[in-house]
């Protein structure tokens, strides 16, 4: 179940990379993203062909496959009948897939939220990285404006390794990294400080700690030829980087995945990765560590 | 309607400027020494209680504080003192972030636990098997071991906010466990602690023990689930159409007196609605950190030092000290908090030295303890000595809780 030894291992390179293909509207967009992103990663790419197999729905994704120009040759196609979140997992893990391209849409419905669609529902269960693009091109998106959340956490270096990766295989010339510090517990302990003095010392002697952390971990990502930009920005996990990521017009967020699997619960007490979910604020990159040390 | 006349009312309000203005010298004396503020605000009740003042000068502590001869003020004072007391009940649940127990999760789960259900079992086994100690009549058996049992259970998240902020590890493992945990040991305690107060009394039948559990359920459900997604929708509309800090703080106050209304009319405590609206608006993220500190601030500095002074003002603690409560009570909640957090960190898989440091960072019990012991004095659950006890427990926990986590902490450094 585990061919390539995949636990323990880095979640870069990106060497398989899998993409869900159907009829459905915006499959030869997410198709096309994902030859692309093949191309440039040197990675081969896994056809999760969605449906139950027949000679006509073959013929169908045969002709997506001409038009968005994929090379079904170097491909690896693969039938999933069952359209659970489930089995998309297992299939992932059984081929091994460092990377899954799923389109998505940014914000759903209340409803549709709280059940949890496919792509939402892989993304709290996911045990390899997951891609998920708001508007797949066919051309490919540009992925100039990238952002990682350096939170205080030991997947952190991995992600930002990870991201470093991404930028310099997309041509992306600079990361800003972004972590957040939370207010509303600093707060209370602040509560009965002596002076405005004191506590905006105390602030500023904090936000100097994470940047230092961040420069730390950085550094050890071999990020030559990138310009990185470190900021710590006080306000609630999750919420926090989402709305940064909105204002500063990313291209890409990339984020840790959950240390254990979301569930509804999570879904009416929002946090973390949850607020992301919940609006998406670009493109976002959820870097699954598979417990490996950077 | 009968009216304060206007002597009444200057003694009203230079009792609340007296309490105010020491309470505030003492805090800022104590800060010197390294005390919280609760302790300060405490001292200066006794030095103006019946404690000191009473006994050296009872003619200026009857004058100030006329509680039992004047009753047009002593209404008005306790009055103020209860809206104080849900005041920081509501401030006490904004302070709780669910999302930080979901965030931790196994680690917190089992260390909020273990950090409740330990203290609660020694608490209520002591307190049932042995009420005589605490001169507890057997017909009140079982509310006071239960109360007991939550006394021991509860934690003070703003002190071990403020410990593990001193002792630089507020963004470490140990410090987010700590808080998560204690967020949990808070809200599972301020439930039981409602229900105990629901339940106490004369003539309460199984039929009301079983509609007090489901009132108490029910409204929980409801201002976390429902509550919440409303205020979530209106928060932002007022923040950006009404104005501002005012539209903002008006709703919040409101929501809380609302819902505290609503609990008392119900026959569950006030402080339960108050706590629970507290908790509604301040996981939201739409709440501004500025509103959230306007809030903290006029709570911290205005009602929270009128109510500890007034602990003091009610209560003689030399004549109600009893040694053998003290003891018992110290005893009680150092083994039942400190063993059953390690035990849940550990079983969580933390290492022991981490694990005895959470024990006692989540032992400071602090003004979230003396709240609840007021409460229970007020309610007549508990007698004076207890009382004392339970405030003596308090401070000695929340003092002894940062050098004791610095021990085990070093420890840890120095094995590694």
């Amino acid at each position: 179940m585990d061919p390539r030894g995949l636990k323990g291992r880095s979640p870069f390179p990106f060497e398989m990379i899998g993409v869900m293909v159907s009829l459905s509207a915006g499959s030869e967009e997410v198709l096309a993203e994902a030859g692309y992103l093949a191309n440039i990663f040197g990675a081969r790419l896994l056809l999760i062909q969605m449906g139950k197999q027949t000679t006509k729905l073959q013929t169908a994704f045969d002709t997506i496959y001409e038009r968005t120009g994929t090379n079904i040759q170097e491909a690896a196609r693969v039938w999933l009948e069952e359209m659970t979140v489930k089995a998309l997992l297992t299939l992932c893990k059984e081929h091994s897939v460092d990377l899954l391209i799923l389109e998505t849409i940014q914000r759903e419905g209340v409803l549709r939220y709280y059940l949890g669609s496919l792509a939402r529902g892989i993304s709290r269960a996911a045990k390899c990285s997951l891609l998920l693009l708001t508007e797949p091109k066919v051309g490919g998106t540009t992925f100039r404006k990238i952002i990682v959340s350096g939170v205080s956490h030991p997947k952190t270096s991995l992600t930002l390794g990870t991201a470093v990766y991404f930028a310099k295989q997309v041509g992306a010339h600079a990361i800003a990294i972004v972590t957040e510090l939370d207010q509303p517990t600093l707060s209370m302990a602040t509560a009965d400080m002596s002076t405005v003095d004191t506590l905006t010392n105390l602030k500023q002697q904090i936000v100097k700690d994470e940047i230092e952390r961040i420069h730390g971990i950085v550094e050890c990502c071999h990020p030559e030829g990138l310009k990185i930009t470190e900021e710590a920005i006080f306000g609630r996990l999750g919420y926090t980087i989402r709305q940064y990521a909105r204002n500063y017009g990313a291209d890409l967020l990339v984020i840790n995945s959950p240390d254990a699997k979301y569930g509804i619960i999570d879904r009416i007490f929002t946090h973390d990765m949850e607020y992301i979910l919940e609006d998406l604020p670009c493109n976002v990159l959820i870097v699954h560590s598979r417990n490996s040390r950077h | 309607m009968s009216k304060l006349t206007p002597n009444d009312f200057a003694i009203f309000l230079l009792a609340i400027s007296t309490m105010l203005i020491l309470s505030r010298a003492g805090a800022e004396l104590g800060k010197k020494f390294g005390l919280p503020i609760v302790t300060a605000e405490i001292v200066v009740g006794v030095i103006l209680g019946p404690t000191l003042l009473g006994n050296i000068a009872p003619h200026i502590y009857n004058r100030l504080f006329p509680f039992a001869s004047n009753a047009g003020v002593s209404l008005a004072l306790d009055s103020l003192f209860s809206l104080a007391v849900i005041m920081l009940l509501f401030v006490a649940g904004l302070e709780l972030q669910l999302s930080q127990v979901l965030r931790q999760g196994k680690l917190a789960v089992f260390t909020g636990l273990g950090s409740m259900a330990a203290p609660f079992l020694s608490g209520f086994v002591v307190a049932w098997f042995v009420p005589q100690w605490f001169g507890i009549d057997r017909s009140n058996q079982f509310q006071f071991a239960m109360f007991f049992g939550t006394a021991m259970s509860i934690s003070a998240l703003p002190v071990i906010a403020r410990i593990l902020l001193d002792l630089n590890i507020f963004r470490t493992e140990i410090g987010r466990v700590v808080i998560a945990s204690a967020i949990l040991n808070d809200l599972a305690g301020w439930l039981l602690f409602s229900f105990i107060l629901s339940i106490w009394g004369p003539e309460k039948g199984i039929t009301d023990i079983s509609h007090t559990i489901i009132y108490i359920l029910a409204f929980s459900v409801f201002m976390l689930v429902i509550g919440r997604i409303v205020l979530n929708r209106i928060l932002p509309w007022i923040q950006s159409n009404l104005s501002w800090p005012g539209g903002v703080l008006s709703l919040s106050l409101g929501t809380c007196l609302l819902c505290a209304a609503f609990t008392e009319y119900i026959h569950i405590h006030a402080i339960f609605g108050a706590f629970i609206a507290g908790v509604a608006i301040g996981d939201s993220v739409h709440l501004e950190e500025k509103a959230r500190d306007i809030m903290h601030q006029f709570v911290t500095n205005f009602f929270a030092p009128l109510f500890f002074v007034s602990i003091g003002l009610r209560v003689d603690f030399i004549q109600h000290f009893n040694v053998l409560i003290v003891v018992i009570v110290l005893v009680v909640a150092f083994t039942g908090k400190v063993f059953g957090a390690t035990l849940g960190a550990r079983l969580a898989g933390m290492t022991r030295r981490s694990a005895l440091a959470v024990g006692f960072g989540l032992n400071a019990r602090g003004a979230v303890e003396i709240i609840l012991g007021s409460l229970a004095l007020d309610a007549g659950l508990i007698t004076q000595p207890i009382f004392v006890a339970l405030v003596i427990m308090a401070l000695v926990t929340s003092i002894t809780s940062a050098p004791l986590m610095l021990y085990f902490m070093q420890r840890e450094q120095e094995e590694e």
